[in-house]
């Protein structure tokens, strides 16, 4: 997604900034995606559809939404596409089965107009699939509007301010559940979901660097509309490269543990949380990866990672009954600080050491660093026998030197 | 998410005076050298905390460098709970530094790396982090720099008594004689300094006339506990503390 300028790298985050949209979605397949989501749209709003009455809409959520999207572990893998499809209906007049049963009816007429496979049932959602070339599929999650049922429960639970922020409250979803007992029951109480109010919050946790990438972006390609205009999805901000990187090294490290890895939702949480509008994506990780686990409390002795547009809901609730997702994600973590740590402070920027390659994918890191340096460069030489000659130390010694000098130095050494 | 102690909270001195020391934990330390030193591991020994493993030098102060470290040392730290009211001790375990004390090596072998005191005394922040990246990476900074050029890039104090002394006085902003640094250290050690004793600036006036306020300031970066601690190691003779200042 990226523009990528095809200069070479100088620096650390010049490489982690190639290795993380190597990782992002190709803008083809993005673009591929994103028609095919709309082309769904306009199948379920068409005239005859069964759906046509309930205005049915189609959107992104998840990280398709956020822009977090990583590339799958291998190219058997393939991109999960989160989709809402939220109709005008309302819950005195739809059960869950019903919702979930005329949206299923029309995405399967949809897949035999396309001479797709039948879309399968999920617990909350349909899942499309594509021909294998596709590299995608779409989980389709049938909603209506709930924003005044969701505010009112923030009202009762204290939380005054989220319940009167339109952005952060105003567009919550019930959504459906096949495992409840009122299924097929009318009944108010549906599950509720908030992924744009999420999103919402997320975009604010990045709101100065994201205009920063817009004015960036517009200027490099002579862009004339206002920023406002370019849409969020053709640029990436620190925060969102970041989540990325994380989300792999996640994967990488969990390859064979899928089910017990830390889940995607509490990384971009925890990060967001902890980011600071950092300008560049090695400060944007150091302050991510050294502060993140502060935004874990603990209520009532049960470690809670609350969902920022209702704080009542804990994206960590599996964690009491499942401790090793709790211990996998500290763990994690652990491994991840030192992982970027030797990186960014431990070698020069056209190292990348071998435990951090293997943990974002060997071949993924060597074609990133190929893109950004130059043939002949000797990546992997130590950067102590790079710039090693006595005159280059020494001068690296006496800028240092001079930059203690000039914040004032603390100590001067002593003998007892 | 852990809060793991190597001993228990202690008081700081006896019960009546109380005042909680916060005790130095593993996490602290462990998220001190999470990012910045990830060649350093750190570990619970009996009551210390140990932090070992490969001390990076970077030429920059928090961002990387291109370059990667300038250079790096492999050193054992001893941490007592009680930091920083108990100086950290260093050792440079890769044998890189000649032990003498010319090389700011102590006799028992640990690194000399500043006056504890003095840093205490004027550093803003004296956490764990702002020790790793202020005195100690000055430190071994200032050993590279001996190494290249045989000089010391931010001086160095004199052995011994005298360079304790040097140091003192710098931290009280005061000229180095002795007798005026002990006065000074007296009146500190208190924790409310006495008005009607003789003021420091040898004006004949007392304190509560003179220079109250400017002694209200000092105490304030050097509290009692510290200006007692530094009076100690100052190791007065038998009579020569009370006849300062009188």
């Amino acid at each position: 997604m990226t523009v990528h300028d095809k200069r070479l790298a100088r620096s650390h985050d010049d490489i982690l900034e190639a290795i993380a949209a190597a990782l992002d979605i190709p803008p083809g397949k993005f673009e591929e995606a994103r028609q095919r989501y709309q082309a769904l749209g306009s199948w379920l709003d068409r005239p005859e559809s069964t759906l046509a009455d309930l205005d049915p809409a189609i959107s992104p959520h998840g990280s398709f939404l956020l822009g977090t999207v990583t590339r799958p572990l291998t190219d058997a893998d393939e991109y999960d596409v989160d989709l809402i499809c939220r109709v005008k209906g309302t819950k005195s007049a739809l059960t869950q089965k019903q919702l979930k049963d005329a949206v299923g009816y029309e995405v399967a007429l949809y897949a035999r107009a396309r001479n797709m496979a039948r879309p399968d049932e999920r617990r909350r959602c349909w899942t499309l699939n594509y021909a294998e070339g596709a590299q995608f599929h779409m989980d389709v999650l049938p909603a209506l509007p709930d924003a005044q049922r969701y505010q009112a429960q923030l009202l009762a639970k204290g939380f005054r301010s989220l319940a009167s922020d339109g952005d952060l409250s105003g567009h919550a979803i019930a959504i459906t559940d096949n495992q409840r007992h009122d299924y097929a029951l009318i009944t108010d109480d549906w599950l509720q979901s908030n992924p744009y109010g999420y999103a919402a919050w997320f975009k604010g946790r990045m709101r100065v660097r994201l205009t920063e990438a817009k004015k960036s972006l517009a200027a490099r390609e002579r862009i004339t509309a206002s920023v406002d205009e370019i849409p969020d999805y053709k640029v990436r901000t620190p925060l969102q490269q970041a989540i990325q990187l994380l989300k792999r090294h996640r994967d990488c490290m969990f390859a064979k543990d899928g089910e017990h890895k830390p889940i995607s939702i509490i990384i971009t949480t925890l990060a967001a949380h902890a980011y600071n509008e950092e300008a560049s994506l090695s400060a944007a990780l150091q302050t991510i990866l050294t502060n993140m686990d502060r935004y874990i409390v603990e209520h009532d002795g049960i470690a809670w990672v609350a969902n920022p547009v209702n704080p009542a809901e804990n994206f960590a609730d599996k964690w009491p009954e499942e401790p090793r997702k709790r211990d996998n994600f500290f763990r994690w973590l652990a491994q991840a600080r030192q992982d970027f740590a030797q990186y960014l402070r431990a070698s020069p920027f056209d190292t990348v050491p071998a435990e951090l390659e293997r943990r974002l994918g060997p071949t993924l890191v060597k074609r990133a660093i190929a893109s950004v340096m130059p043939e002949e460069a000797p990546i992997g030489a130590p950067a102590l026998l790079l710039g090693g000659t006595h005159d280059a130390e020494l001068e690296r010694a006496r800028r240092a030197v001079d930059e203690v000098q000039r914040s004032g130095s603390q100590s001067r050494p002593w003998t007892r | 998410m852990r809060w793991m102690r190597c001993s228990a909270a202690v008081p700081s001195r006896a019960p009546g005076r109380a005042e909680t020391i916060a005790l130095l934990t593993l996490s602290e330390v462990e998220a001190a050298i999470a990012f910045d030193q990830p060649g350093l591991r750190a570990t619970c020994k009996n009551d210390a905390i140990l932090v070992e493993g490969t001390f990076l030098v970077t030429d920059g102060n928090g961002a990387c460098d291109p370059e990667g470290p300038l250079t790096q040392y492999a050193i054992r730290i001893e941490l007592s709970p009680t930091y920083p009211r108990i100086e950290p001790r260093v050792f440079e375990t890769g044998g890189r530094i000649t032990r003498d004390p010319d090389h700011h090596i102590n006799g028992d072998g640990d690194c000399c790396v500043t006056v504890w005191e003095n840093w205490l005394a004027t550093a803003y922040d004296t956490g764990i982090a702002a020790y790793l990246s202020g005195p100690l990476r000055e430190y071994f900074l200032g050993q590279f720099w001996f190494e290249k050029t045989g000089s010391w890039p931010f001086g160095e104090r004199a052995h011994g008594m005298n360079g304790m002394e040097e140091a003192y006085a710098d931290a009280l902003g005061i000229a180095n004689r002795r007798r005026d640094i002990l006065y000074y250290l007296r009146i500190l050690r208190l924790p409310r300094p006495k008005g009607h004793w003789p003021c420091p600036c040898s004006s004949g006036r007392r304190l509560r006339d003179c220079h109250a306020a400017d002694l209200w300031s000092l105490h304030r970066r050097i509290p009692s506990h510290l200006a007692r601690a530094m009076l100690v190691r100052l190791q007065p003779r038998k009579g020569e503390l009370s006849r300062t200042g009188f």
